[in-house]
């Protein structure tokens, strides 16, 4: 038998499925929210709501967006023939942060990683295929983790995407081997990016 | 308590609360010990690249009274496996050896020979051809955890098998002649058979110098693994997809 009334055990038990939140947290935060005016907690469902509403992967890079396609694939200014792929969205932040790259993205959504049973198949790499086949790319920099499953996304994708014509590049070892992209500092990132090369 | 240094084989790792990693490792020490990494995943100073799979290091660690998980101190590499390119079928088979050991190895029961088994084997596996270090270690490892029935006698009569067909089966616990095969059994050619016998006469690197195509010794593969998985009663994710790889 549960000590809550039951909308106040859901509550519980939903944030409960939130990465990092036991038990003791889920309480606190239910009944903060318990305690917090209507308004505030409108606005909080609201924006659970919408971000599952109105988010949708971008159709050209994968990246998630509100609009179709994204803001770096429709803009004018950046280098559409200049394509970095990243493991992540979230990843795409740490290289903005460079302000030194203007091109356009290509997201994943994983890595291959053959101890949680992900192989090349399960890579979302076709519509990146696509971009490439139809002539629309000079350049693909491959930005995956410094990590064995990011060089082997990475080598295996370098293998895919090889045709005349086309550069691939693989982002230098400046960020740490083994660390994730989302942590990686500035200047790491930006010495990554210049001392990329070609596999 | 005080802080224990063992050279060890990094085996996986798992995200753990907001920062932290949970980590695998086969010490030489005291064989498969799991402990935590704290603040690994956020701040990359103290591990590095020393957490990665199949990482050979030098580990220092603390074991906290009543607490099952030991606290990973600090890891120096000794070997990454990130200095050899790392194509498809490299990392495939890095997986299969963490996993393997993973399953195989009971927790702090130190086991040298299997340690030394897997330096040399992850020596050998520096470029994209797989199959002679992957049958090497499958082979040693599923003699050295006690799982390898004798492969010279037919299970059922005992009769000698050198010089006759032999056969396997998923549910049966070893080979078998001509005459006690079970329904749906698959062969296992001569030649696999004298490879084995082979590589128990000799180190890894002695079979490095030729290069193996995927069917050299698939079948014996396959024993090992049908071997390995009855064993631990489960499947193994890695040998699935080394299965899948097209050369
Ligand atoms: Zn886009
Ligand atoms: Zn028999």
């Amino acid at each position: 038998m549960s000590r809550f009334a039951e909308p106040m055990t859901r509550l519980i038990d939903e944030l409960k499925k939130l990465p990092g939140i036991g038990s003791k947290s889920a309480q606190r935060l239910a009944f903060h929210i318990l305690r917090s005016t209507d308004a505030d907690a409108e606005a909080l469902a609201d924006a659970v709501r919408d971000v599952k509403a109105k988010l949708r992967l971008c159709s050209v890079c994968n990246n998630i967006t509100d609009v179709d396609p994204c803001i770096y694939c429709s803009s004018t200014t950046r280098n559409q023939r200049l394509v970095c792929v990243v493991e992540e969205p979230t990843n795409i932040a740490a290289i903005e942060k460079t302000r030194h790259f203007h091109g356009a993205y290509h997201v994943l959504h994983g890595s291959i990683s053959p101890l949680r049973g992900v192989g090349p198949e399960e890579l979302r790499i076709s519509n990146l295929l696509r971009r490439v086949e139809s002539g629309q790319v000079d350049e693909i920099i491959l930005a995956t983790n410094p990590t064995v499953d990011g060089e082997a996304t990475a080598v295996y994708l370098s293998g895919q995407l090889k045709r005349p014509g086309l550069k691939v590049t693989r982002i230098a070892m400046g960020i740490p081997v083994g660390s994730d992209i989302e942590y990686a500092d500035e200047i790491t990132m930006l010495k990554a990016m210049e001392g990329r090369r070609e596999l | 308590m005080p802080l224990k240094e063992s050279e060890a084989i990094i085996l996986r790792t798992y995200p753990l609360r907001e920062a932290d990693l949970l980590v695998t490792f086969f010490t030489r020490l005291e064989g498969k010990v799991r402990g935590v990494a704290r603040s690994a995943k956020k701040s990359k100073r103290r591990f590095g690249g020393a957490l990665e799979p199949l990482t050979y290091v030098r580990a220092y660690y603390e074991d906290r009274e009543g607490q099952e998980l030991t606290r990973l101190d600090s890891c120096d590499v000794i070997e990454s496996p990130l200095a050899n390119e790392v194509s498809y079928p490299r990392a495939v088979a890095l997986g299969h050896v963490a996993e393997l050991l993973g399953e195989l190895l009971p927790e702090r029961e130190a086991n040298d020979a299997v340690f030394r088994l897997t330096l040399s084997v992850l020596a050998t596996l520096s470029g994209a051809n797989v199959w002679m270090p992957v049958t090497y270690f499958e082979l040693w490892l599923t003699r050295l955890t006690g799982f390898l029935p004798e492969l010279s006698e037919c299970i059922v009569c005992g009769e000698a098998l050198n010089g006759s067909r032999a056969f396997f089966h998923a549910l049966a616990d070893g080979l078998m002649c001509p005459e006690d095969k079970r329904l749906a059994s698959a062969e296992m050619s001569s030649d696999s058979r004298s490879l084995a016998a082979q590589m128990f006469r000799a180190p890894v690197e002695s079979f490095s110098s030729t290069t193996w195509a995927k069917a050299r010794a698939s079948d014996l593969r396959k024993f090992l693994v049908q071997t390995l998985e009855r064993h631990i009663e489960k499947k193994l994710v890695t040998a699935a997809m080394l299965e899948k790889i097209s050369s």
